[in-house]
């Protein structure tokens, strides 16, 4: 019963959330539902598998670019949706092989070195993605039903495919994989020693999240009608860390938050004054001195502060019990 | 056949020869026990078994198996199991995610993808038992941060006991423990069935004593002696030389 509350309000309040807001904010919402599945992949592999990448953003452009330039091709969106996802699967799976040899400051640096490679690919491919000037994507999103002009279709899509994604990653990380995965995170030498091959379970969940980062780039085209480089840079990069730190690795649900928050104040600060990255950047000091687990952390506490006591006091035999073994034990 | 087979093994530190052609045999049901003075070894030659370091020079056999050049994590499905001479568990987790990720480790499920861990019912079901059996069910819930010392030390051993090895290696399984403690831990490993050999390193004599079918003196990295208990409680050298005539007389008292 419990555990369905929290979904049930969450897509209330996505369904219902039109209703309040404007042109804009609809605008604003949309992206974020994109930029959520892609934080949410990058916290993924930072909270579950202990992988800080500084290269993500690199899955994201192969996602964008490879729809921007498949449409030139073909139009069907299934197909340049699928298509981005599997390139950036199998980028993710051949880099990932090298890559997770390595681990903390190593691997931020293989990273961001391979998020370079991309970004620079994009940049001087002059005659195929036409540089520095970007590309605009021919393709319009069709689920099949002619193409998609409305705002409210387009919103409700992205936040189906954010919901759809959170869902996905929920069950990876209720399941063994997942519970393995983090396993890993934890403790290396002893996941070897139970008979774990732990490269393999790095390598998986590296190759998920950069499909699944694809998958954000690839709408993210559909979306913004135009791709340039800078989606593939290593400052946006920078940025996803950034959110998934403020909204909180170690959950599902912080990432999300995270872009929420950074993609509004981006917005909000960015209309009083230009140098709305020093405010963010004091944001983010902020939350790394004081809430290490950023919001999701502190909604946690505050959610025990507030509730947890009363269901202690309504299970009387369960607290006894504890306090007993608790004695005994000291 | 034995078991477990190691044969002329050899191992150098930056020069220092740790194991100087170490050659042991651990047969089915046998509980085998490797006693020595600090910096002979021993934890090396569990490393070396085990995978976790690559040797330089030897041959080491599971089940009449050449071992060497596999991984860690692959001499585990081959039946071999061991616990750390310091605590090296989840400490972030709880004790009952430990021992899932324990049994989970040999099953053929461990790849798995959207089916919540907690369906698995035969996987909930080990868990229980192993619990139960080494006294931790009531702990289930605890983070393994919030055991005791001597509580965290029983669970080092379940979980090299959840793949159901052949052949359990356990480094010095009572180091640190109370007395009560020691007590406990003894006589559940003496509680171990038959089917699971033993190989273990251990310093408390009462301790080498009351489990070792065979022991292994080993010295300088070097096996200076193999043989049964008797013979080893009467070996003069091995009395002066490695417990000063004291600790084994703690024993015959």
């Amino acid at each position: 019963m419990n555990r369905w509350i929290w979904p049930v309000v969450i897509i209330g309040i996505i369904v219902l959330l039109p209703l309040v807001l404007t042109t804009y904010g609809m605008q604003l919402a949309t992206e974020i539902f994109i930029m959520s599945i892609f934080v949410l992949s990058l916290g993924f592999i930072i909270g579950y598998v202990g992988l800080v990448s500084l290269g993500h953003a690199a899955f994201f452009g192969i996602g964008a670019y490879t729809v921007a330039l498949l449409a030139n091709v073909t139009t069907n969106t299934y197909v340049l949706i699928l298509a981005a996802i599997i390139l950036a699967g199998i980028l993710a799976f051949l880099t990932g092989w090298l890559f997770v040899r390595t681990s903390g400051a190593y691997f931020l640096m293989i990273t961001l070195a391979f998020n370079q490679v991309v970004y620079t690919v994009f940049f001087k491919w002059k005659d195929v993605t036409g540089g520095a000037d970007g590309m605009t994507v021919r393709a319009q999103l069709d689920l099949g039903f002619g193409p998609v002009q409305s705002q409210l279709a387009l919103y409700y899509i992205m936040a189906f495919s954010m919901l759809l994604c959170y869902f996905l990653l929920r069950r990876y990380i209720a399941a063994p994989l997942g519970k393995a995965t983090l396993g890993v995170k934890e403790n290396e030498d002893r996941m070897k020693a139970l008979g774990y091959p732990i490269r393999s379970y790095k390598l998986i969940a590296y190759t998920v999240a950069g499909a699944m980062a694809g998958f954000a780039g690839s709408l993210y085209a559909f979306f913004n009608r135009f791709v340039s480089p800078e989606v593939a840079s290593w400052f946006f990069s920078g940025e996803a860390l950034v959110m998934s730190i403020i909204g909180g690795v170690g959950t599902l649900f912080g990432p999300p938050i995270g872009a929420g928050l950074f993609v509004i104040l981006q917005n909000y600060i960015s209309t009083f004054t230009a140098r709305w990255p020093m405010v963010m950047g004091a944001i983010f000091i902020v939350f790394v001195l004081y809430s290490r687990g950023g919001i999701a952390h502190l909604l946690k506490r505050l959610w025990n502060r507030l509730f947890t006591k009363e269901e202690k006091l309504a299970e009387p035999a369960k607290v006894a019990e504890e306090s007993k073994t608790e004695g005994g034990q000291a | 056949m034995s078991l477990l087979k190691v044969e002329g093994l050899s191992k150098s530190f930056k020069g220092l020869k740790v194991l100087n052609s170490v050659s042991l045999e651990v047969q089915p049901q046998e509980r085998h026990v490797i006693i020595g003075p600090n910096g002979a070894g021993k934890t090396t030659l569990f490393n070396c078994i085990s995978g976790v370091l690559p040797i330089d020079e030897g041959r080491i056999e599971i089940k009449g198996k050449e071992v060497v050049h596999l991984p860690s994590h692959s001499r585990v499905h081959d039946g071999l199991s061991r616990t750390f001479q310091k605590n090296n568990l989840f400490n972030n987790l709880t004790v009952e995610e430990n021992v899932y990720l324990a049994i989970m480790a040999c099953k053929p499920y461990r790849y798995k993808w959207f089916k919540s861990i907690t369906r698995y019912h035969d996987l909930l079901e080990e868990a229980e038992e192993l619990l139960k059996r080494w006294d931790l069910w009531n702990r289930r819930n605890k983070l393994v941060n919030e055991l005791s010392y001597g509580e965290q030390r029983l669970l080092e051993i379940l979980l090299a006991l959840a793949s159901k090895p052949e052949i359990l290696l356990l480094d010095e399984p009572t180091s640190g423990m109370s007395p009560a403690e020691t007590a406990l831990t003894t006589q559940l490993i003496q509680d171990l069935p038959r089917s699971v050999s033993l190989l273990m390193i251990e310093h408390d004599m009462e301790v080498v004593f009351a489990i070792a079918d065979r022991i292994t003196v080993l010295h300088h990295g070097q096996v200076f002696l193999t043989g049964k208990p008797e013979e080893i409680k009467g070996n003069v050298e091995v009395k002066e030389i490695y417990f000063g005539g004291g600790a084994l007389a703690g024993v015959n008292r």
